[in-house]
């Protein structure tokens, strides 16, 4: 019985099991960073790493044979850059960015450092660790959770001299996009809230910006295609032409929401994007968690569960490339992972697959707008943690990162040097006025690329660098307060799990009792007199105990 | 110097500290959350909000259900396999055994994961397209795919251990094969029967990365509940957690309870 109790204990006080990996540097060094991530968040070198890839180009020639050919990127200019920034050369093998990151620092700053680099899966398992006291110099939270921490007074506020621009030392000022810095200064068009002591907060005070992007479905476009897509909007999940070829995530925050655009398409569509409240209206109706919504979006949970094939977190891409699901709703950095595994015809090991390309599409009746950013815990070291930021906010190291993991960096250089990053990955030949690309709204000036049609309209260029009119009608979602949260989590509850009928619960409740009652019979009865068979005549009846 | 008296007692120690820490203090930590609200106030609300929802009370019937029908097909399919073996004279049964258990030396989720692709493929067959959306098909396979090393090794470990000369002398009294196997083997073999159900039962009413794997998440069961509460609301999860131990605790207690009745032994044989 200890044994199971035991088991029992543990496994719920297990339950948020982390996995961690070393970061960099020697163990004697002089400061110490502790840096806690999402899983496969940043760039870890080696193959399939942006450098490693770049020097490694080939190209076949007139006989069919594979030669080098120079990357266009990772050229003289960057080799250069890299010499220069990190005192060493550029090896062949494709470094990981923590390893130049120490190289890095202990040349600016002249101190050695050690990256103590861990990872978590959800949000809500890096808050716990933080609740439960782990202390950490920089974490990276989504915006609800960012905002979620700075209210409940956990997080440390930048130095007002990470923010000035003539430091050359502060690269994340000087290359962020000015898109997301307006973002993190309005909180983007979120309700303003006010931490412990009445305080404002905005996110530009306690966060900067890593990688953003936006929901969308992946879709396979030899079975949905994009007029029907574009037509159907949201209502892709309740579509019964889809019925098991749709996945929804394996999560409240992110299902919910999806069920809201479901159940008020009609009324997010009629809105007038010209408004000077649009945004706000959007936000409100993506942010309802009253008694009345969640009232009215539960019947809709209920359609998308029976109409999806599974809840997942991470299947979808294997599912979609493979050609089992036609749909995916998906963060775009996972589309942009889906599209380049579809792509390359190879699974994750290198197997061939043969699936067909894949395709990325947002609704566009509004959708959701996210950012991931670094914040420092209460107590952080924040010299460190800040150098930290500020060197991974190099365009130089913004396209390793982006490039790894398939989100968008929040950078865009203070010379729109992303800009030739998108081009280089993204651009097409034709240079017409057709085929241009407007990206002004995330540069900050006239900035754009000529791409082919796919690449524009539904493609990885479309995933990672969305249209202004994708972004006009985004939402950010907001946190749950404690209220919320409740009505929200039993929401989940009724619809992730089957609830009987009131009836069977009664019959199974008495039907286990009176089982409960047979076994203590079975086992006491012959103990209690009261069940005892009368003695025969001439004999009585003796007391159990005395017989022992 | 005083050197210190080494007694059998010393040898507790090392067990009761790992008791205090690992057993009853966490436990004395989930009824203190289970019996709070968010201000660490004592609160009976999460104790109401349980037992009033219908939803919470469905998924412990479910997981009940889920966790008798791996251990029902769990015992037909392992009980044969243990009696052959026991019985059996064959040179290489040790071998056939050892078949049996290997899969527990390979990592679970590897396994669950395979299983999940062997379902894959098998789904694109035609005629068998039904088994996509069979979760609750596929959630209990797994389920007993992954516990049936659980069931046999005790079984087989038992029946291993009782005296031929029993079924000698059950033949030797006129006893036919099946009123033999019916008044002495299975009797005998009951502690088996009674510790194999534990292991399989008790696990699979928690194990929900089965569930989710292979009931593509639409399968809920409470193990999947504690950990999803444990994200956001701690206390609620504590209160499931106690349920959950409450229901662990009064099933072993009945097998447990079948079991020590001594006579059971005596008065079938």
């Amino acid at each position: 019985m200890k044994r199971f109790l035991s088991v029992a204990c543990a496994a719920v006080l297990l339950l948020p099991a982390l996995s961690m990996f070393g970061g960099c540097g020697a163990k004697s060094a002089d400061v110490v960073l502790r840096v806690y991530n999402w899983e496969e968040y940043i760039d870890e070198g080696g193959k399939g790493a942006f450098l490693y890839d770049e020097l490694h180009l080939t190209e076949e020639n007139e006989n069919g044979e594979k030669v080098p050919v120079e990357s266009d990127i990772v050229d003289g200019d960057y080799l250069d850059w890299y010499r220069q920034t990190m005192g060493v050369e550029l090896d062949r093998e494709g470094p990981a960015i923590l390893d130049d990151f120490c190289l890095w620092y202990e040349k600016t700053y002249g101190e050695t450092i050690r990256v103590e680099y861990s990872t978590f899966g959800t949000n809500e398992d890096m808050y716990n660790e933080i609740v439960l006291g782990n202390e950490y110099d920089l974490l990276c939270p989504s915006d609800y959770m960012i905002m979620k921490l700075a209210a409940e007074g956990r997080l440390e506020k930048f130095d007002e001299s990470f923010f000035d621009p003539t430091d050359p030392l502060n690269y994340y000022v000087l290359n962020v996009s000015p898109f997301i810095a307006e973002k993190f200064e309005t909180n983007a068009g979120l309700e303003i809230r006010t931490d412990l002591d009445g305080n404002e907060i905005y996110w530009k005070d306690y966060a900067a910006g890593y990688m953003w992007g936006t929901t969308g479905f992946v879709y396979n476009p030899e079975h949905v295609s994009a007029e029907q897509l574009e037509e159907l909007g949201w209502e892709a999940f309740t579509y019964p032409a889809f019925k098991s070829r749709i996945t929804a995530k394996d999560n409240v925050r992110d299902t919910y929401f999806a069920a809201l655009g479901v159940t008020y398409q009609d009324r997010l569509r009629a809105l007038d994007p010209g408004a000077s409240d649009y945004i706000e209206e959007l936000t409100r109706i993506f942010n309802a968690t009253d008694n009345q919504t969640i009232s009215e979006v539960e019947p809709t949970l209920m359609d998308i569960k029976r109409n999806i094939y599974s809840f997942e977190t991470d299947t979808g891409k294997a599912d979609m490339v493979n050609g089992k699901i036609w749909l995916n709703y998906a963060w775009s950095g996972d589309a942009v992972y889906a599209l380049d595994l579809a792509e390359s015809g190879e699974d994750e090991d290198g197997n061939e697959t043969g699936s067909a390309k894949l395709n990325f599409y947002v609704p566009e009746a509004g959708s959701n707008l996210f950012f991931d950013g670094w914040v420092m815990p209460k107590g952080a070291n924040k010299k460190a943690a800040q150098a930290f930021v500020n060197f991974l906010s190099m365009p130089q190291n913004a396209m390793r990162n982006s490039y790894y993991i398939g989100y968008t960096s929040v950078i865009s250089g203070e010379e729109s040097e992303m800009l030739a990053y998108a081009d280089y990955l993204y651009g097409g030949e034709e240079e017409t006025e057709e085929n241009y690309y407007d990206l002004s709204y995330f540069f900050g000036t006239e900035a754009g690329i000529y791409a082919e049609e796919e690449q524009r309209l539904s493609r990885q260029l479309y995933a990672q660098f969305p249209t202004p009119d994708v972004i006009a009608h985004c939402a950010v979602m907001d946190y749950y307060d404690a209220e919320a949260s409740v009505r929200i989590n039993e929401l989940w509850s009724r619809v992730k799990a089957e609830t009987l009928d009131a009836w069977a619960i009664a019959v199974i409740c008495v039907t286990f009792v009176v089982i409960v009652l047979f076994v203590l019979f079975v086992k006491f009865g012959n103990k209690i007199d009261f069940f005892r068979k009368k003695p025969k005549k001439g004999y009585s009846l003796v007391k159990q105990e005395r017989l022992k | 110097m005083k050197i210190p008296r080494f007694s059998r007692k010393t040898l507790c120690i090392p067990y009761a500290v790992f008791l205090i820490f690992f057993v009853i203090v966490p436990m004395l930590v989930i009824v203190f959350y289970a019996f709070t609200d968010k201000s660490m106030h004592i609160s009976f609300d999460n104790f109401i909000r349980f037992f009033s929802d219908p939803t919470k009370l469905s998924t412990i019937v479910y997981s009940l259900v889920i966790a008798l029908i791996t251990t029902v097909v769990c015992l037909l399919i392992a009980y044969p396999v243990a009696y052959i073996l026991a019985r059996s004279t064959l040179k290489k049964k040790y071998v056939i055994l050892m078949l049996f258990v290997l899969p527990m030396w390979i990592n679970f989720v590897l396994r669950v994961n395979a299983i999940r692709e062997l379902f894959n493929l098998l789904s694109t067959l035609k005629g068998l397209e039904w088994l996509a959306s069979a979760n609750y098909f596929k959630t209990v396979f797994g389920m007993v795919y992954d516990f049936l090393p659980f069931m046999i090794l005790p079984l087989y470990t038992t029946m291993l251990k009782i005296d031929r000369s029993l079924y000698e002398a059950s033949a030797d009294l006129g006893a036919s094969g099946v009123t033999t196997f019916l008044r002495v083997t299975v009797p005998l073999s009951m502690p088996g029967i009674m510790s194999g159900i534990t292991m399989v039962f008790l696990p699979s009413m928690t194990n929900y990365v089965v569930s989710d794997m292979l009931g593509n998440a639409k399968v809920t069961i409470i193990g999947k509940f504690i950990y999803e509460y444990f994200g956001s609301d701690w206390h609620m999860g504590s209160m499931v957690a106690l349920v959950l131990l409450i229901v662990v605790f009064v099933s072993t207690w009945f097998s447990g309870g079948f079991k020590s009745e001594e006579n059971v032994r005596g008065t079938n044989l």
